[in-house]
């Protein structure tokens, strides 16, 4: 026979009951916005600055496990000048695709106060690799087995946050590449076979099924 | 705004836990229990910025709405209260041993399943008194009570509550 001092006790167990760590942020920040105005007696071109410093900050001791995060980055955004579009393409690829790589890291250890700043450079950088691909709609092997990369590391990091990475304006690398592919292959000489494939890859695409579409596609290409 | 801004994540840092909990004794998921209660600091936060002389008590401001929110998530899904059967992936402490904490899953579920079998009145009535801790008089005017009835329901509400976690 429980004793009512014993049902309290036991309903004191009840306060193990919390939300996780990564959902009270995102929400907070969902509600309130980003970023709050730290020092708001600063004029403007301060603030500015003292902002790229703040973030210069974070990005040096945070957000990387190498201490030159930043700098390494900034070297490759000037070498990326120099290269063709296609090699600036992969390079971006690469870039957003070790950002989702951090960003996983960091999620997975539930820290709070790195995970904005991640998620926000992460989208940043999804975002600026796509645009490249886009832009350069240049589409090789290389570039395909890196989107490919980008997509499966992308599900797993918004599995882990509950929330999308890609920007919704933003149209999705998988998407752009599965696209070309198409294109691609229309416009050239198909068996019977090959033509029934395409035919396939395109339904997948209409459903948004675009890893599907690429793996389809590249059993053509390799056939 | 940022004032104003600032204020309100201090009210959203000190009750999303509570808030939270509130609302998931009372809902089938954890999923359910995060949209309700993002939706309950959101109006919060939407009345607050117009004008935060409309809330003259936060702390019962943000369970009402809440409560509201539950009732309607109710009426619109004509659903029944039924304890969800999902493991809580979420409860703190990570040091805990995986035995340790399925014991605790265990006893979790079979309280939640105790205390939603109470009338609404009992469940609040134990939920903020002796889980969210409020003072006896807020809690009297969060129940719209008097303070010597509510200690009459808060002991009811325990002697059914006992009852109940014996036959679960």
């Amino acid at each position: 026979m429980t004793t009512e001092r014993e049902v309290i006790e036991k309903i004191k167990v009840l306060k193990q009951i919390k939300p996780e760590k990564n959902w009270v942020f995102l929400t907070k920040e969902k509600i309130l916005g980003k970023e709050l105005t730290f020092f708001p007696f600063l004029k403007p071109v301060f603030a500015g600055s003292l902002f790229i410093l703040i973030l210069f900050a974070i990005s040096f001791t945070f957000l990387s496990e190498s201490s030159f995060y930043l700098i390494k980055k900034i070297i490759k955004g000037e070498k990326a000048v120099f290269v063709s579009e296609e090699k600036e393409s992969k390079l971006e690829l690469e870039l957003a695709n070790k950002k989702l790589e951090e960003l996983s890291k960091i999620a997975k250890t539930q820290n709070v106060e790195k995970l904005a700043p991640a998620i926000s450079q992460t989208k940043e950088s999804v975002a600026k690799a796509t645009q490249n691909l886009v832009k350069s709609k240049k589409v090789n092997k290389e570039i395909v087995k890196k989107v490919l990369e980008l997509e499966n590391k992308k599900k797993e990091v918004e599995k882990i946050l509950g929330t999308k990475i890609t920007n919704g304006e933003v149209e999705s690398p998988i998407k752009f590449v599965a696209q070309y592919l198409i294109e691609d292959l229309e416009n050239r000489s198909l068996s019977e076979e090959q033509r029934k494939t395409l035919e396939k890859a395109k339904e997948y695409f209409e459903n948004g099924d675009f890893t599907k579409v690429i793996e389809l596609l590249l059993l053509i290409n390799n056939n | 705004m940022d004032k104003l801004k600032k204020e309100f994540g201090k009210i959203y840092d000190k009750y999303i836990e509570k808030i939270f909990r509130f609302v998931f004794l009372k809902v089938d998921s954890k999923e359910i229990a995060e949209d309700l209660t993002s939706e309950t600091f959101l109006r919060t936060w939407k009345i607050f910025q117009n004008g935060n002389s409309k809330i003259k008590n936060i702390s019962a401001f943000l369970y009402k709405t809440a409560q509201n929110l539950i009732v309607d998530y109710y009426r619109e899904k004509s659903k029944k209260q039924i304890v969800s059967p999902e493991v809580f992936p979420f409860i703190a402490d990570p040091r805990q041993n995986l035995e340790k904490k399925a014991i605790l899953n265990s006893e979790i579920e079979r309280i939640k399943k105790a205390l939603s079998q109470l009338n609404e009145d009992y469940q609040n009535a134990i939920i903020w008194y002796y889980l969210d801790e409020l003072p006896i008089q807020e809690v009297a005017n969060l129940l719209e009570r008097t303070v010597p009835a509510t200690r009459v329901l808060i002991s009811r509400a325990i002697k059914a509550l006992r009852e109940k976690l014996e036959k679960v």
